[in-house]
């Protein structure tokens, strides 16, 4: 493209900008990292001496350990339960008309809307009010609902985007609508189910302010062991778990991308 | 049309989870309009008392303080986030935009908790600002950012960055690049483009983002809490405190009932507001 | 509706159930979308190992026809039989076709061989025997050795190919094609369509086909069905279509055409004179049997039936050439003519010698071929 020395000047001011603002996006990483590393209890820059002391501290820590297995086993299941559920109601939604259709996707994408507290106050309600005690159940059940838009939003684009004569083709070869949905249908719809899948687990797993709602000490999360850890304690133990989460995280994303294309599930593509 | 052979089955679990979550949130309508029995974690009698003591000048600023820190982060983010998400739909080499596209997703799924504790390292007294500003000789004192709403702005922008970029590229992404194209053929020059084109038929992705930033910075209660340390005080702390340190579990409910009036509130004013931009989003 | 009636309408329905009365039978067939009546009262038989068109401009119905025959959608009124049965109500996949799609619809997950075995492991056939006949029609397409492709690394030819094997694969009663050639480039679709008339014609498969495209429908088929605002307008085989088209709707759409202002001088029983400047033609009168004489009349002409001659006043009629178009083949000639209802003849004739002989903007002679045109009010 052509371009003139003021169109140069203004591309190089938007570059500029857009590096700016990464800066302010990876900022945090960056300082949560050097702090991690720091050998000193108290926060210095830059740090007089390094070690990877805390590190080994934060693993060690009783109430992260806990916390992690409790968020693995809340995560496991509200993810596939959203899964089941998002991907089912997301084919109906695309497919089908019955009545209060309308409705209920109403009711089921609200929680995008609704602050988390409120949601998770309502389950401690309800929850109370049932005479349920918090055990995982109520954890589980409220993680399902904030993370089922998400689900359904991804498995519903998918559809969309599926050409729906591979699924015409099949039935005029003669297969019934059940298994048009198991040979046809879904495998077609594995990279949708798969990233819907992985952000309803990777949004459940972080989840905090419902779950400080609706936890209990038996079934606390690892958000809320850290939201605890940060009130109580000042040392870098909680850098340098933000580190491995951080890594952690972004190795996702790094391999959501690869293999899923985020540009593709979220929808931004340029069409042109 | 055809039969829906399995609508059943597919709509079920969905009523399922529609109903229980319609019953946690008739649950908290219900314990906003019962009295608060302090020492006990029943409720007593019908009342509207909380709904009239929602009406007491500390709680009202609770409630206009939380407007405006939804405000200024949603507009902060939106002016933040648009070069960015300009630039991830823009760019032409595959390996800026998968580096821009990690960079701006990964702090989505980082949770509120992680997120705020670093901003608490960048911007406590001691922290990596203060120290670099400290040891340039910029300052002799620390400036003052955690527990100010300043600070708990900038914090609650990067939370909303990734969602905000996220729904501002889906709306840039859809617009087709011949309008572009035919306004610079007619002798426009990229700002005019930019201002005349490309802004207004990204209107729709900004509705959405703004209105989505608004929402989850509502929803937002790690940040004030650490960050406002008790002096910025959004709605979410106050909930939280009502509940599970004085256990008033009614007055709490009437406060989540309010928010949730407040929010829809706004966030239909914002659709209205915004249906006529909507009319001219691309086809 | 009277009893009698009723029961005659009766007895009719079970004569048309008899199978050699058409292997796809539509019956007064509506279909509406709404407010939008998609099809109109529709009724054709298609015969045993006949190959069926259904052309129109987009919007006519002949995909909502093709569909309601797929079993993708059903009719609001009517009745479609295939193989003499009722099909109204029964589901796509136990109808026994076989259809191919515009864009193929290749399952993206599975190889070649996969792709065309699946209606074969439907209909739970063993595998000795499923292998044998995915290398049999293979052969049939020429792809052996393609089994272990995925669809997406074949050209668009040889996609078209394994569609048209899976679609054949099964024995289909009937084999449906929605648009296939569309995706194709001018010269690949020119080969395909004879090879998948001759495969077509090997197997002797009732086939339906959908197009827009009426060289396409001119070359392929057995009789066209001519479709527009959800009503069949003409059906027969292509010559009775482009020599004979029953109104003026079909004259322009099949082919071009050129329309000449002329008056009716009289009817000859099946003739009619119509005349044309100086001159005087005899066509069918089949549309113009009720007019009135002298009445004004459109001559629908085709551009290679009309003539260029030295400009005498014994011609039908004369212009000025406006341009002349090399097409290699053929010279199509424009003359800006006072007699043309429309704005300029188009005059199509074999060689580039005309090119040289009336250059643009000299006045020619124009005389129809004997016996050529269709007359309509």
């Amino acid at each position: 493209m052509p371009c003139s020395a003021y169109q140069r000047l203004l591309g190089f001011a938007g570059k500029f900008a857009v590096v700016l603002i990464l800066g302010f996006l990876i900022l945090p990483a960056v300082v949560v990292t050097i702090a991690a590393f720091n050998d000193k209890a108290i926060l210095s820059f830059p740090p007089q001496a390094w070690s990877w002391r805390w590190f080994a501290k934060a693993i060690a820590y009783q109430d992260f350990r806990d916390g992690f297995r409790n968020g693995l086993v809340v995560t496991a299941w509200s993810s596939s339960l959203a899964l089941v559920i998002g991907a089912m109601f997301a084919f109906a939604l695309h497919r089908y008309t019955f009545r209060f259709k309308k409705v209920l996707e109403a009711i089921l994408v609200s929680p995008l809307v609704i602050p988390h507290f409120t949601v998770g106050l309502g389950f401690l309600i309800l929850a109370a009010q049932i005479g349920w005690n918090r055990g995982f159940a109520v954890v589980i059940a409220c993680h399902v609902v904030l993370v089922l838009p998400f689900v359904l939003r991804s498995v519903y684009v998918s559809l969309r985007n599926l050409d729906q004569s591979y699924e015409r083709a099949a039935a005029s070869l003669g297969a019934s609508p059940l298994r048009v949905l198991l040979t046809i249908t879904l495998p077609l719809l594995v990279p949708g189910l798969v990233s819907g899948w992985l952000f309803a687990a990777m949004l459940s797993f972080n989840e905090f302010t419902a779950s400080l709602f609706v936890t209990s000490q038996r079934t606390q999360t690892l958000p809320v062991a850290m939201y605890n850890y940060v009130r109580e304690f000042a040392d870098p133990s909680m850098a340098a778990l933000s580190v491995m989460y951080i890594v952690a995280t972004a190795a996702l994303i790094v391999f959501a991308n690869a293999f899923l294309g985020l540009g593709k599930v979220l929808n931004i593509e340029q069409s042109r | 049309m055809n039969p829906q052979p399995f609508l059943r089955a597919f709509t079920a679990p969905a009523w399922l989870c529609a109903f229980s979550f319609l019953a946690a949130m008739v649950a908290v309508l219900q314990f906003s309009l019962r009295a608060y029995v302090p020492g006990s974690l029943d409720p007593g009698g019908f009342t509207f008392a909380n709904f009239i003591d929602l009406l007491k000048p500390l709680y009202a600023r609770v409630f206009f303080d939380t407007v405006v820190i939804c405000f200024l982060t949603a507009v902060s983010t939106l002016i933040v986030g648009y070069p960015l998400a300009y630039a991830l739909v823009r760019t032409q080499s595959a390996a800026i935009k998968s580096i821009l596209l990690v960079i701006v997703v990964t702090p989505l799924f980082l949770g509120e908790v992680v997120r705020t504790y670093s901003w608490i390292i960048v911007l406590g007294n001691n922290g990596f600002i203060n120290s670099i500003l400290l040891n340039l000789g910029i300052i002799r004192q620390p400036v003052q950012f955690m527990f100010t709403t300043f600070g708990v702005v900038v914090a609650l922008v990067h939370v909303t960055m990734p969602v905000m970029v996220i729904m501002l590229a889906a709306g840039l992404s859809h617009i087709d690049r011949d309008y572009q194209r035919a306004a610079e053929s007619l002798g426009a020059g990229p700002i005019r483009v930019f201002l005349t084109v490309t802004l207004p038929l990204s209107m729709p992705g900004v509705v959405a983002g703004v209105t989505t930033a608004f929402a989850w910075t509502f929803s937002a209660f790690a940040t004030p809490q650490l960050i406002g340390g008790g002096r910025v005080n959004m709605i979410s702390n106050l909930v939280y405190q009502l509940g599970f340190a004085s256990f008033n579990f009614p007055f709490a409910a009437s406060l989540c009932v309010a928010g949730l009036a407040l929010t829809i509130v706004v966030l239909s004013g914002l659709r209205l507001a915004s249906r006529r931009l909507e009319n001219i989003g691309p086809h | 509706m009277n009893k009698a009636a009723d029961i005659g309408a009766k007895a009719q329905q079970e004569t048309a159930a008899v199978p050699d009365e058409g292997a796809v039978r539509f019956s007064n067939v509506t279909k509406r979308f709404d407010a939008v009546t998609a099809l109109d009262n529709v009724s054709m038989s298609i015969k045993p190992g006949e190959f069926m068109t259904l052309l129109g401009p987009s919007g006519c119905g002949k995909t909502t026809l093709l569909n309601l025959a797929a079993g993708f959608l059903s009719p609001d009124g009517g009745e479609i039989r295939i193989a003499g049965e009722r099909m109204n109500d029964v589901p796509t996949y136990k109808r026994e076709i076989g259809m191919m799609f515009q864009n193929y619809a290749l399952f993206p997950h599975m190889s070649v061989a996969g792709n065309v075995a699946y209606g074969l492991k439907v209909r739970g056939i063993a595998k000795p025997e499923r292998d044998r006949r995915v290398q049999e029609v293979l052969a049939l397409v020429r792809l052996t050795g393609f089994e272990d492709r995925t669809p997406r690394q074949l050209s668009g030819g040889q996609q078209q190919r394994v569609a048209l094997a899976r679609a054949l694969v099964i024995n289909p009663t009937v084999l449906l094609l929605d648009e296939p050639f569309s995706a194709l480039d001018k010269n690949l679709r020119a080969s395909m369509q004879v090879e998948l008339r001759e495969i077509q014609r090997k197997l002797n498969v009732t086939t339906i086909f959908v197009t827009h495209d009426q060289g396409e429908a001119l070359s392929l088929s057995d009789r066209v069905a001519v479709m527009s605002e959800g009503k069949v307008r003409q059906l027969g085989t292509p010559q009775e279509i482009y020599r004979q088209p029953c109104d003026r709707f079909v004259a322009s759409f099949v082919g071009d055409t050129n329309v000449l202002r002329g008056r009716l001088e009289g009817i000859e029983g099946a003739l009619a004179v119509i005349s044309v400047g100086v001159i005087k033609v005899k066509v069918p009168s089949g549309a113009v049997m009720d007019v009135a004489a002298s009445a004004p009349i459109d001559l629908f002409v085709r551009p290679e039936h009309l003539v260029m001659t030295e400009a005498t006043p014994s011609c039908a009629t004369s212009g000025t050439i406006a341009a002349h178009v090399y097409q290699g083949g053929h010279v199509d000639t424009y003359i800006e003519c006072k007699d043309s209802s429309r704005d300029r003849l188009l005059v199509r004739s074999a060689g580039h010698e005309t090119m040289a002989r009336w250059p643009t903007g000299s006045t020619v002679g124009i005389s129809i071929v004997a016996g050529e045109g269709v007359a309509f009010v």
